[in-house]
């Protein structure tokens, strides 16, 4: 698999594609460090689980640090597996806008390429890479790639360490200030504005809802607005 | 066991998120897609409208108010054309600073 995803593979040594791979890299290096916090506390989620390994497999399995917090989350206080999964679930169903999104530009990729790019999916990879029409592939693959490796090496080290850190509060700002950060260029973009808003409002009327059901209905307000201020154009 | 089948279930079912709308990337119309991104970017306004209402800090009052004032310091940086680490630094900086502020003034 590592052979497979070689920076050869994914974009020619000395082509475009590969200095599309390296920028995607180098896009992702800094907000690594944005994430480590929250990976830290998802680590010592694992680590304080009843089945740490079964939990810790999840780093890699569920690949999404707020479904993969939500559902272990709902088993610490007493939910069986099939609440806990539901609000997994919940949580990721975002992941089927990412990749719809993502599908143009992939039309023309070998599947295999299609199946590790979706496999290494989530939300920061995809908002880097989405405002890049050329190469989007090999920029898309040089961020997922990053996060890949350091993701689960990041739990890993709050599984070992997680009870020994306490968490200060100006942490919890640290991922919507990243993710934030990411897309927050594109609102020039009359429609992606019209989107954003309605997903922040929609989230703000929801607030008491539960993660997953307030991020669908974001998600599908968003699109509607996004849509109809496209064809107001 | 019961965490075993919940990452199973929600492993398995997140792949599917993942990877059938790319598998069948030739399929899907153009405008699906569209709408998909737009869903995809008010998601994540979403995550970050939620994390700040539901921000807590038990060192002042109205922690929600003081987070949404960094996150906007932040995000407004971001969108004048700084780094995304320069953004996230700026707003962290800009809460400890209210936060020592406001608790200055008790």
């Amino acid at each position: 698999m590592t052979e497979r995803l070689a920076p050869e593979a994914l974009g020619r040594a000395g082509s475009p594609g590969a200095g599309q791979l390296h920028a995607g890299i180098r896009a992702m290096a800094p907000i690594l460090l944005a994430y480590a916090p929250f990976a830290l506390v998802v680590g010592a989620s694992v680590a304080a689980s009843t089945e740490p390994w079964a939990a810790w497999a999840g780093t890699w399995l569920v690949y999404g640090g707020a479904a993969h917090l939500a559902l272990l989350d709902v088993l610490a206080h007493g939910g069986g597996w099939m609440a806990a999964a539901a609000v997994g679930l919940l949580v990721n169903a975002r992941l089927t806008a990412y990749a719809a999104a993502m599908a143009p530009a992939w039309r023309s990729e070998p599947m295999w390429r299609r199946i590790a790019a979706a496999v290494m999916l989530t939300d920061a990879p995809w908002a880097l890479a989405r405002d890049r029409a050329r190469n989007a592939p090999s920029y898309y693959f040089g961020a997922a790639i990053t996060l890949f490796v350091a993701w689960p090496a990041m739990v890993t080290a709050g599984a070992l360490i997680g009870s020994h850190i306490s968490a200060t509060p100006v942490t919890d700002l640290v991922t919507p200030l990243t993710l934030g950060a990411v897309v927050v260029p594109q609102l020039r973009q009359r429609p992606v504005a019209a989107a954003m808003a309605a997903g922040g409002v929609t989230a703000a009327v929801t607030w008491q809802a539960d993660t997953g059901t307030a991020l669908l209905l974001a998600g599908s307000v968003g699109a509607a607005c996004g849509v109809l201020a496209e064809r107001a154009r | 066991m019961n965490v075993l089948l919940a990452v199973l279930v929600v492993g398995l079912g997140s792949l599917l998120f993942r990877a059938v709308p790319l598998v069948g990337a030739h399929r899907l119309p153009v405008r699906l897609a569209e709408a998909a991104g737009f869903a995809g970017l008010a998601v994540i306004a979403a995550v970050t409208v939620r994390s700040v209402l539901h921000h807590q800090d038990g060192s002042i009052a109205a922690a929600p108010l003081v987070g949404a004032l960094a996150v906007g310091v932040g995000l407004l940086i971001a969108f004048r054309g700084r780094s995304v680490p320069v953004a996230v630094g700026v707003g962290l900086a800009s809460y400890l600073l209210v936060v020592a502020a406001l608790s200055s003034l008790r």
